[in-house]
C-alpha cells in the first residue's frame, strides 16, 4: 500500500512538471506482437509478488489513455458505490473512430448495456489513418466522466488491443470505395478479418464473445472464427439484430400495435437483401402475427423489402447511414446474451450453423433465432416452424452464404472453393450501409 | 373501453388497406397557431367526457410519427412493467436533426436520463430545410424499440412542438456561416430565440424547464426567457456543463486522480473564451484542489485555456465537433435537476442572476454553481469563496455578458442598449463549436 502511494505521488509529480501532452498512447509500441509481451511478463515473474503487481498495474496503466491511467488509484473513489461492482471486463471495439462506434462507446460507458454494477475497460482499435480521430474519441470519453469506465486504451495493433478481451465488437470494416464490386468488398474484408481472427486467437480471453458488425458480417464472422480455432466457435456472432428490430417496427406499424407487443421475430440467413424476416413464427400481443395482420400478400411482397430497404430509405431521408440505430442493435445483442431470454421469445444472431436442426449446411455463419440463460452463452431455438415459403427463402440465403464462403475459402483453410461472385453477380448488400 | 377498442381496430383496418406512408406528420398543420388549438379544444368541451378523452387521444395520436401513433393501445403491453411508471412527460428538442441531438435523443429514449420509470414523449423541432432529416431521425427512433419512448412527433412550428412541453432542450441554433462575425451570430440567433421564447410562453407547460445549448447560449437563454414572461425566470438554463466536465477531466489529469474524485467545480460567467473554471473552490478527493495540485502558475495560465480550447483541440483531432460529449453534458444537466445534489457539491448552469449574492448585475444569464433537491428546481450556491483573481475574471465575464445583452436589447424589450460588438471585436466563441 505504501509502495502504491509513493508510485502515485511520483506520477503526480511527473505530471506537474512535464509540459508535454499528458496522455500516453500505444504509439510507441504500435507494432509489438505477443512475444514481446510474453518476454516482459517473464521478466516480471522474477520480482517479488507485490512489486510485480505494482509493476503490472503500472505497465497496464501506462498503456491507458490520458486520465484513464489514473483509474488505479482508487483511494478517493466512492467506496460505497464500488463495493457492489463486479470485476472489470475488457471490451475491445474495432472501427472505434467511426460513426457507429461514436454512439456505441458512450452507450457502453454509461452502464446501460453491461449493467450499473459492471465496470468496463475499453480497448479501441483504429488504423494509422484514423489514429488522430481515435485520440479525439478517447478525449471525448474523458470529458464524459462515466464512473463505470475504468480504462481506455487506443492503438492500431490488434494483438495489443485484443489482449485479454472478454468481448470484441468488430464494428470496423473496409468501406466500399467507388467502383468497388461486392466481390472486392468480400475479399478485402476477408483479409482484415483473417488478421483480426488470428489476433483474437492469440491474445483474447479464452471465452471472448465476438460480435461482427462490419459487412459482409456473416462471412466476416466466419473468417474470424475459422482463424481463431482456440476460441469456441459458438462465440462468434454476426449482427442481424438491426434487421430484427426493423422487422418488429414494421410489424407493429402494420398491425396497429406499439412495438413493445411484438415478439418472437427471427431473421434467418444472411445480413443482405436475401435476409428472411420471419413472420410465420412472429407474435403480436401474444397472438400469431398472421392472425393479427390478415394479409398474406403484404407479408410476402411488402414486409421483407420494407425491412431490407430500411437502410436505403434512411439514407434518402438524411444522407447518412443509420449509425445510431445500428449501435442500439449492437447494445441489444450484448444484452440478449447477458440477460435471460423471456420464455417463448428469441433474439436473432448470425451464428455457426453446426448442429442446427433446420437442415442448414454446417460450417456457415447463418442467422438463427436464439435464446440465452443470460450467461453469455446461447442455443439455437429448435422449435420454430418452417413452411414451404420460408424453406424456399432460407435455401436462397443458404446458397448465398455458401457462395460467399467459397469466395473466401483461401482465408479459412478450406479447399476447393471456386469463387462464383464476380462483377456481374447481383449486389445483395443491404442498401444504406458503408 | 369498448369505444377505444373500436377506434383502434378501425385504425388497424385503415392501415391494412391503405398503401400510403403510415406515418402522420405535422406537415398538414405546419403553421397552425394556438388560436386553432384553442378553437378545437373549446369544441371538445361540449362532448361527453369519455368521447372527449377518446377524441383527444386520437387527435394527439394522429400527430405522432409512424409507429408512435399506436402507443395509445396499451392492451397488449407488459402491464407489470408499466404499472410502476410515472405519468409521461413531454420533452421538446430543437435542432433535432443535428449531430448533438442524434446522440441526445437516444440517451433520452433509453431511460438513462429521466429514469427507468419515466416514460417520455419526444417532440422534435426542425426546419423546412431539415424536414426529411427529421423524418430519418424519427424512423431510427422507431427502429430502436425503446419501451419508455411513448410518442414521437416532428414538425417545424414551435407553437406545435412546444405545446405542453415539460422540458425544452434547445439544441438548435443558427450555425456560423463563412465570413459571419460574432455580432452577426448574436443577432441571427437572437431572432430565433425570440420566436421560440414567445412560443414557449404561449404553449409550454407553465413549469417548463428550458436548457439552451445553441450558441451564444447564455444570451440566447436570456432572450428566450425575456420573451416568455409567463414562465418562471429561474427555469431558463444555458449549458455550461460541458465546460465543467472538461474542467474536471483536466483537474483529474493534472492531479493524477481518476475523474470520479473531482467535485465542486464551478464554471462562472459565459460559455465563451472568457469562461471561468473555478479551481479555488474545487475539490479533489475532498481536499481543496489547490492543496492537491501545488502549482498556482498552472492554474492561472494553463488550466483555463486547456478547458476553453478543448473543443478546438477535438476539432483538430477528428474534424468534427464534440457532439457526443456535448450530449452527455446535456443529459448530466437534466439529471442534476432531477436528482438531489450530493452535500457540498454543485453543478454549473447559466441561470438568471437575479438575487445572486456575488454582486453580479441582475438580469443576466450567468453561469453559477447551483444545487438542487432533485425536484426540477435549484438555488445558486452562496457559499463559494471569491478571491481577487476570481473576482477579476468574473468581472470580465460579466462585462461581456452585459455587452451581449446590449446588442440584443431590442429583442428583450430593454431600452437604451447600444451594441458595442462589431466586426473588430475579438471573437470569444468557444473554438470547435458552430
Amino acid at each position: 500500500m505504501q509502495l502504491n502511494l509513493q508510485k502515485n505521488v511520483g506520477l503526480a509529480q511527473k505530471q506537474a512538471t512535464a509540459p508535454s501532452p499528458a496522455f500516453n498512447v500505444r504509439g510507441n509500441a504500435m507494432r509489438s506482437k505477443l512475444p514481446v509481451q510474453v518476454a516482459s511478463k517473464a521478466a516480471s515473474a522474477k520480482k517479488a509478488p507485490i512489486a510485480r503487481a505494482v509493476a503490472e498495474a503500472e505497465d497496464k496503466a501506462s498503456k491507458q489513455f490520458g486520465v484513464f491511467r489514473l483509474s488505479y488509484d482508487v483511494n478517493n473513489e466512492d467506496k460505497e458505490m464500488m463495493k457492489n461492482w463486479k470485476k472489470t471486463i475488457n471490451v475491445a471495439v474495432t472501427g472505434a473512430s467511426g460513426t457507429i462506434a461514436n454512439h456505441l462507446l458512450f452507450m457502453l460507458a454509461s452502464g446501460e448495456v453491461y449493467g450499473k454494477d459492471q465496470p468496463i475497460a475499453l480497448q479501441l482499435l483504429g488504423s494509422e489513418r484514423s489514429y488522430e480521430a481515435l485520440e479525439g474519441v478517447a478525449m471525448e470519453l474523458e470529458d464524459s466522466l462515466y464512473p463505470l469506465l475504468r480504462e481506455v486504451s487506443i492503438g492500431i495493433d490488434p494483438y495489443e488491443i485484443f489482449a485479454g478481451a472478454d468481448w470484441a465488437l468488430m464494428v470496423g470494416a473496409q468501406p466500399r470505395g467507388p467502383g468497388m464490386e461486392r466481390s472486392d468488398l468480400i475479399q478485402k474484408n476477408g483479409q482484415i478479418f483473417q488478421v483480426q481472427g488470428r489476433a483474437l486467437n492469440e491474445v483474447a480471453d479464452r471465452n471472448c464473445k465476438v460480435i461482427v458488425v462490419g459487412n459482409p458480417c456473416c462471412t466476416n464472422a466466419l473468417i474470424a472464427m475459422e482463424n481463431a480455432p482456440n476460441l469456441p466457435r459458438k462465440n462468434f456472432h454476426a449482427l442481424t439484430r438491426l434487421d430484427e428490430n426493423r422487422a418488429k417496427s414494421q410489424l407493429a406499424l402494420k398491425a396497429g400495435k406499439f412495438y413493445t407487443s411484438v415478439s418472437r421475430v427471427a431473421v434467418w440467413g444472411n445480413h443482405s437483401t436475401t435476409q428472411v424476416p420471419d413472420f410465420l413464427n412472429a407474435k403480436i400481443g401474444g397472438l400469431p402475427a398472421m392472425n393479427v395482420i390478415r394479409d398474406n400478400q403484404w407479408f410476402k411482397e411488402h414486409f421483407t423489402p420494407k425491412v431490407a430497404m430500411r437502410g436505403g430509405a434512411l439514407i434518402k431521408k438524411w444522407g447518412r447511414s443509420s449509425a445510431a440505430s445500428t449501435a442500439v442493435s449492437v447494445a441489444d445483442s450484448i444484452r440478449s446474451l447477458i440477460t435471460p431470454t423471456p420464455p417463448g421469445d428469441c433474439f436473432s444472431s448470425g451464428v455457426i450453423s453446426d448442429g442446427n436442426l433446420y437442415g442448414i449446411q454446417e460450417g456457415l455463419n447463418f442467422s438463427f433465432p436464439c435464446r440465452s440463460k443470460g450467461d453469455g452463452d446461447y442455443e439455437i431455438c429448435n422449435d420454430f416452424i418452417i413452411d414451404d415459403w420460408l424453406r424456399m427463402k432460407i435455401k436462397a440465403a443458404e446458397d448465398e452464404l455458401i457462395q460467399e464462403r467459397d469466395c473466401v475459402s483461401h482465408l479459412i483453410g478450406r479447399e476447393g472453393g471456386a469463387c462464383a461472385i464476380g462483377p456481374n453477380t447481383p449486389d445483395t448488400s443491404v442498401p444504406g450501409e458503408n
